[in-house]
């Protein structure tokens, strides 16, 4: 009797980690693992398959000697600020238009939405048109009788990355909205009222009371918004791939032209150890005040 | 692992497998559309007359890039295909691992090596191994013209770019677009090649897009090839971002667009409208003083196994696509020339026909040529700098002495 509760109660206290037991050896090797041989390939003369010789920080030294790749580095730095904070903009203040009690909410809301259910491969490919200038916004303002109009940043080297962010922008406010609105319908009304009888007006409440109060979803939007950014590959290669001439060129796209297509697995290994140092570079400090904050508490 | 790999690789098969016979092949290539399909099926059909199955293993996309993704993956796991369809350098470079069957034997009693232009050879040969049996050449520098906007503008096939250009003038001035084509790096990089050679000739292109020799990469003649480039894209809408090789196709044939540069593979889309060469359309050339052919082959490799009657079937194929009949209809249906140089082209279109007499006219004169934007000049670190260069020069307003300045340091910086 003892016995057996003895076995289950030690049953009971392997099995939460005998559980956990696969997924965590699977994670170790498919992530960590590989993360450590991506670092090993990059201080080696790997160009077609890999080899395993040691020549220093020479691929390094290559990549950032590379053009290209310093287009990819100031675009994710653009990119990522900007569709940040344009989607966290649009989206807070599309929440808080909705959140007037007006009609028809539930419709709107699906309406903004909708476009997070699609993927970037067809909000890239759609927009892709939309932004060409013979086909899509220039060519239908032009045909209604503005004919000096011009949209054609897609075709523009210089603009190009910032049609990339309207796409992303476009794709990813309604979903900041989303929260945000979660957010507003938290807030208590009491505190709202409260702050009218003192006689402050709409505006002042919601800056000085509602935005405040809205710093969790603000936290979990640009969270979630900065690994979409990250990740944004497929955007870019469905928008422009790339292109015009290499000017929407990000590091996620360069990693995998030079491992892949350009015999240079080397420099594509050291691109991606400087991603990870990026990322590593935002994250580490956040975790670290993070857990510290809730030791403390 | 590789049970699941092949499983996988089962379910993007094009042809159903029967029962596993004795003598089967696996062959891992990209050729999905239709008449790449059925062009495979000549080769198929030969082999299965032989007594052996072809395990079809298509894995399409990217150009080739999917196929060698799998190719690693299978190669990794110890489980490599019986034979694999090569572009451009790969062949040689797994040959360089090791991996890939010396064909000597074969090559030397089919006396293949007469049978091919010597150009050819460092992409089938890797020291004193033959590595790969090429079925078929495609050229890559190419002009499509739609004949009827030529009437219309006057316009007669030019001799030479000053031509070409001035041609492409007057065709803008009757409001037609001169040149049809995409801002994808691969379309820019068909013209960046033809003007290579076709304005310094084919020593130059050899001493630039081959041997990278760093004075002729740096030379005023590179500037040239520049400044050229630069009047081409004059000649090109501003809608051209992102569009397919295929719609830019489709813009000569409807008459919307003159010209286009491309290899023959657009030339299936003209006859499969019903279009005649020299009647509807013209083919022709990219105008040089000395004509060029800039060439691209599919190679078909083997990998080295212990299987004896996989090894069989490895020669029973290699023979097949190597057989001087089974080039001349694989080529038929695929639009481009048999790589045997002793097969006659008299069934072929007139298109093909002047593909083969100036490829013989090439090979005498050394402007015979691998084309560098499809793999085979420079080796793919060195050819997507010319690339990223071209691309980034047509699109931007970079000048001609800064595009030769950075592909200077570029081809430096990849060495």
């Amino acid at each position: 009797m003892s016995a057996s509760k003895r076995m289950s109660s030690r049953l009971a206290s392997w099995l939460p980690r005998l559980v956990v037991a696969p997924s965590l050896l699977i994670v170790v090797i498919t992530v960590y693992l590989f993360i450590l041989w991506t670092g090993l390939i990059s201080v080696t003369s790997s160009k077609f398959v890999p080899v395993y010789d040691f020549v220093g920080l020479e691929q390094y030294v290559r990549l950032w000697a590379t053009p290209r790749w310093h287009t990819a580095v100031a675009n994710l730095f653009i990119f990522s600020a900007l569709f940040l904070a344009l989607s966290t903009a649009l989206g807070l203040l599309l929440a808080i238009l909705l959140d007037q009690n007006i009609r028809a909410e539930g419709a709107l809301r699906a309406v903004y939405l909708y476009p997070m259910a699609l993927s970037f491969i067809v909000t890239g490919t759609a927009w892709k048109w939309i932004m060409n200038p013979g086909l899509g916004i220039q060519k239908v303002v032009n045909d209604l009788g503005w004919e000096t109009f011009r949209f054609d940043w897609i075709t523009d080297p210089r603009m190009a990355i910032y049609t990339v962010v309207i796409a992303g922008v476009w794709q990813s406010s309604g979903f900041a909205m989303a929260i945000f609105l979660a957010g507003l319908r938290g807030v208590d009304n009491s505190v709202i009222k409260a702050a009218q009888i003192e006689g402050a007006s709409l505006p002042l409440i919601y800056r000085q009371i509602i935005i405040p109060m809205l710093r969790p979803a603000m936290l979990s939007v640009i969270v979630l918004l900065s690994y979409i950014a990250i990740k944004s590959f497929d955007l870019v290669l469905a928008l422009t791939n790339a292109g015009p001439g290499a000017a929407t060129e990000l590091p996620s796209t360069f990693m995998f032209a030079a491992t892949f297509r350009r015999n240079q697995m080397g420099v594509g290994a050291a691109s991606a150890v400087m991603m990870l140092m990026t990322v590593a570079a935002i994250i580490v400090p956040y975790l670290y005040s993070e857990l510290r904050e809730r030791d403390n508490g | 692992m590789s049970k699941f790999f092949s499983a996988l690789v089962a379910a993007t098969m094009l042809v159903p497998v029967g029962a596993r016979a004795e003598g089967s092949i696996e062959v891992l290539h990209h050729w999905v559309s239709q008449s790449e399909v059925d062009a495979l099926n000549v080769i198929r059909k030969d082999l299965e007359a032989k007594g052996f199955q072809w395990k079809d293993s298509a894995v399409g996309g990217a150009s080739g890039a999917n196929a060698q993704q799998a190719l690693r993956a299978r190669l990794t796991a110890g489980n490599p295909p019986g034979a694999m369809q090569f572009l451009g350098w790969e062949g040689v470079q797994w040959a360089e691992q090791g991996v890939v069957r010396d064909l000597n034997d074969l090559a030397a009693a089919g006396g293949w090596r007469e049978a091919l232009a010597p150009q050819l050879l460092p992409f089938v040969t890797s020291g004193d191994a033959f590595i790969a049996a090429p079925i078929n050449m495609h050229r890559q520098n190419w002009v499509w013209a739609n004949k009827k906007l030529f009437d219309d503008a006057g316009v007669s096939v030019p001799k030479n770019w000053s031509e070409l250009i001035d041609a492409g003038k007057k065709l803008k001035e009757k409001g037609v677009v001169p040149i049809a084509m995409g801002d994808e790096p691969w379309q820019i990089g068909i013209i960046f090649d033809a003007l290579l050679t076709d304005i310094n000739g084919p020593e130059f292109y050899q001493k630039a897009a081959i041997d990278l020799d760093p004075q002729t990469l740096a030379s005023p003649e590179m500037a040239k090839v520049f400044d050229t480039l630069r009047e081409v894209r004059g000649l090109v809408d501003d809608n051209f971002v992102g569009r397919d090789w295929a719609v830019a196709t489709g813009m000569v044939i409807n008459g919307e667009a003159a010209i286009q540069f491309m290899g023959d593979w657009a030339k299936g889309e003209f006859l499969a409208k019903g279009l005649k060469p020299n009647k509807d359309f013209y083919c022709f050339a990219t105008p040089g003083q000395v004509t060029a052919f800039q060439y691209v082959i599919d190679t078909f490799g083997m990998f080295t196994v212990k299987d004896e009657n996989l090894q069989k079937a490895q020669v029973a194929l290699a023979e097949t696509i190597m057989d001087p009949k089974i080039q001349k209809g694989f080529n038929l249906i695929k639009g481009s020339i048999p790589a045997r140089i002793d097969v006659s082209v008299d069934e072929f279109d007139d298109c093909a026909k002047l593909g083969y007499s100036e490829r013989t006219a090439a090979i005498e004169k050394g402007s015979m040529q691998g084309a560098m934007t499809h793999g085979f000049a420079a080796k793919p670190e060195f050819a997507s700098v010319f690339s990223d260069v071209a691309a980034q020069f047509f699109v931007g307003n970079m000048s001609s002495e800064d595009a030769v300045k950075m592909l200077v340091e570029g081809i430096d910086n990849a060495r």
